[in-house]
């Protein structure tokens, strides 16, 4: 019987022509694969690339602010005031007792004629302000302070702006100079772009994410728990399953709809706070903490439960002992992943009105407060030219959050990873 | 065939320190053990045999309901430990699988220190008194289980960089640390090399007495090097348990006989 089917089949040519162009085809083959693949990565580094570089190159300018030199004499303009004055707790008032503006302005005007202060952004006096409660020894000379230019003059130096502001920019060509934007770090929304700076959106974005990270990491955290080591598998648990799956990819604005709804509406939680912000992230991230920390449980192999079970740990140590910290890293990647997302989402917090023109950082979950995709979406919509730069800075700030929490999800998945 | 034979009952002096009667498991609707009852002694090892499939590891899981993790799993009849029934509700199955201590096939260290591996069932159970004491439980169970000469050094490294056959000594000094009455086995020696099985069957040796021992293997030399007496499975059945130099020399059962002789399995 053996011999029969072996004297029916031809006996293969390994070496013959046929094989040579299936060996050929292969090679082809894996070229083709190599060359589709080479190309995906380098379209999408290309896109990255562009998009960093123009981010970068935009955004870099909203850092710097261009200035003009004005010369204050001090001891002539506040008739000898003592810098010992502006120390203390009132230091603040006496500088308005003083009418810092106005001699602020009136330097302006001498040295630059009676337009000057339109040269000048409306708040320049306050950099003044800011001068003389750092170092109040500087009331004593006359001294040279750089004070930015309003918006208009700024975007006609760094780029083109209108003539009539160009025509000012080119009599004055070289006096100009650029110095750090620090306002743009440490001040709030303002109606000036010269003086908006993106604190109060970072501490909002920051507050947000806490009340979000408070909320939805244990509440995610357990249930993923619960439902991978406690819950019988049976209809109800599958349906459960399902819905949660469902929920992580229900439309971000919904989930502001929802907030809307249920916190602002129902509850009466005050309005445009971090605290219905971070409550309706939550809503939104808890899926996904959920899915992924299913996951990383069970990724856990199961020989560590039967160890843990059979030398008499309860089921609860079996998980808190045992299998939550080997899912840790897993749960904190998909967890950071997810905070990630919350902390890029403009649309849901549009719902609940954290798109209020915030001019003073909120100091805490109640206050009125903004977040920084928000406000990038506020400033993209400004008319005035001189917040275009601005939101490109801001979206490199946003970016710059986003890297370092996704360093952190790295670092934290390599601290706790357990080596098997 | 008499009948003590089948049901593996002892007739000798001195009372067992397990017995089981009339068990059966089913997963779902499938049976998996058919009325076994045997008795386990302190001062012997008992090794179950049987072809693969015959329901030894889920007999040996049922001794310190393991079972119960798996939610298909049901038994019934009868399993005293020194006469107390494990599956009433009055038993705590926590501190049963603590009494009754189980090494599995596959050596499974936590991935922790070989130190914490040992003193992490000790701790649980309140059993150290002290960091010295604790220290002390440790280096006995290393001691036991023929390790800490190999270990003494690096008691904080990694339990899971350990060669396999130490891994799965270290397994066993973690289920002596809880001080156990009973430690079952389910083919402890499967996954190792010649060597480290050698090292694990003297270990067998010098914890017989101190723990009453059960051990599944598939390998018919090995039980009959390590074991005094000697269960054949088959199909879900005992077929044969006694003495194990009775089974191997002059068994009772014809299809004993067949599997110890190697004409199927
Ligand atoms: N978790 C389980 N679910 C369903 N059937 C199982 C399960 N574990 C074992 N079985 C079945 O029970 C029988 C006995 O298995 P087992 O006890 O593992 O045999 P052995 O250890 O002797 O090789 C086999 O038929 C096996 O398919
Ligand atoms: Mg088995």
């Amino acid at each position: 019987m053996n011999s029969l089917t072996e004297t029916k089949r031809r006996p293969t040519d390994w070496q013959g022509a046929e094989m040579q162009k299936r060996i050929a085809g292969r090679y082809a083959a894996e070229r083709r694969f190599k060359a589709m693949g080479i190309t995906a990565i380098v379209l999408s580094a290309g896109f990255l690339a562009f998009l960093l570089i123009v981010m970068v190159g935009n955004g870099f300018r909203g850092f710097t602010q261009t200035e003009l030199p004005v010369e204050i004499d001090f001891p002539a303009v506040t008739s000898g005031a003592s810098p010992s004055q502006f120390e203390g707790p009132n230091a603040e008032a006496n500088l308005q007792v003083m009418g810092l503006r106005e001699i602020v302005e009136s330097s302006i005007e001498i040295q630059y004629g009676r337009e000057g202060s339109d040269l000048f952004s409306p708040g320049a006096w306050t950099s003044v302000s800011a001068k003389i409660l750092a170092s109040p020894d500087i009331v004593r000379q006359k001294a040279t302070v750089y004070l930015p230019v309003n918006s208009e003059i700024d975007v006609a130096y760094k780029d083109a702006g209108n003539p009539e502001a160009e025509q000012k920019v080119q009599a004055l060509r070289d006096k100009f100079s650029t110095g750090f934007n620090w306002n743009f770090l440490s001040n709030s929304d303002a109606t000036d772009p010269m003086q908006v700076g993106i604190w109060g959106a970072f501490k909002g974005s920051l507050i947000t994410m806490i009340v979000t990270l408070l909320l939805a990491f244990p509440v995610g955290v357990l249930a993923a728990l619960y439902l991978e080591e406690y819950a019988p598998k049976n209809r109800l648990t599958d349906l459960i399953e399902v819905s949660i799956n469902n929920l992580a990819a229900v439309p971000s604005i919904i989930f502001g709809l929802l907030g809307l709804a249920v916190f602002l509406n129902f509850f009466g939680m005050p309005r445009s706070g971090a605290l219905v912000g971070g409550l309706t992230l939550a809503l939104m991230t808890m899926p996904v903490i959920v899915i992924s920390g299913r996951n990383a449980v069970k990724s856990v192999p199961p020989s560590i439960r039967e160890a843990a079970l059979g030398i008499g740990a309860s089921p609860l140590q079996v998980v808190f002992h045992h299998v939550l910290p080997l899912a840790l890293p897993g749960i904190l990647t998909g967890t950071i992943i997810g905070m990630a997302r919350a902390l890029g989402e403009t649309a849901p917090l549009l719902m609940i009105g954290m798109r209020a023109f915030i001019a003073t950082p909120p100091s805490g979950i109640t206050d009125p407060a903004t977040v920084l995709p928000v406000q990038i979406f506020l400033w993209s919509d400004e008319v005035d030219r001189g917040f275009v730069e601005k939101t490109s800075a801001a979206i490199i700030v946003l970016l710059l959050f986003l890297l370092i929490m996704n360093a952190l999800a790295i670092y934290l998945r390599n601290r706790f990873e357990t080596r098997w | 065939m008499t009948d003590s034979a089948k049901t593996g009952m002892t007739t000798e002096s001195g009372t067992p320190k397990m017995t089981a009667r009339n068990v059966d498991v089913f997963y779902g609707d499938k049976q998996a053990i058919n009325n076994v009852s045997i008795d386990v002694n302190m001062d012997s090892v008992t090794a179950f045999i049987g072809p693969s499939g015959c329901g030894k590891s889920t007999f040996l899981r049922c001794m310190n309901r393991m079972n119960d993790t798996i939610p298909i799993a049901r038994v019934t009849g009868e399993i005293k430990l020194e006469g107390e029934d494990i599956y009433s509700s009055k038993m705590d199955v926590v501190q049963l699988r603590a009494r009754v201590g189980m090494v599995f096939q596959k050596p499974n260290p936590f991935p922790k220190s070989i130190y914490d591996n040992i003193a992490y069932g000790p701790r649980i159970h309140g059993l150290a008194t002290g960091k010295e004491d604790l220290d002390e439980i440790v280096e006995s169970s290393l001691q036991r289980a023929g390790l800490w000469g190999e270990v003494k050094d690096r008691l904080q490294d990694s339990g899971t960089a350990l060669s396999g056959g130490q891994q799965q000594r270290l397994c066993i000094a973690r289920a002596i640390a809880v001080d156990p009455e009973v430690i079952l086995m389910d083919e402890p020696c499967s996954a190792l090399d010649p060597i480290a099985t050698a090292k694990i069957e003297e270990l067998i040796h010098e914890l017989r007495g101190k723990y009453a021992i059960v051990i599944v293997t598939h390998n018919m030399q090995q039980a009959a090097r390590v074991s005094q007496k000697t269960a054949f499975f088959h199909l879900g059945t005992l077929v044969e348990y006694g003495e194990t130099t009775d089974i191997f020399t002059n068994p009772r059962e014809e299809k004993t006989r067949d599997y110890i002789t190697g004409r199927y399995g």
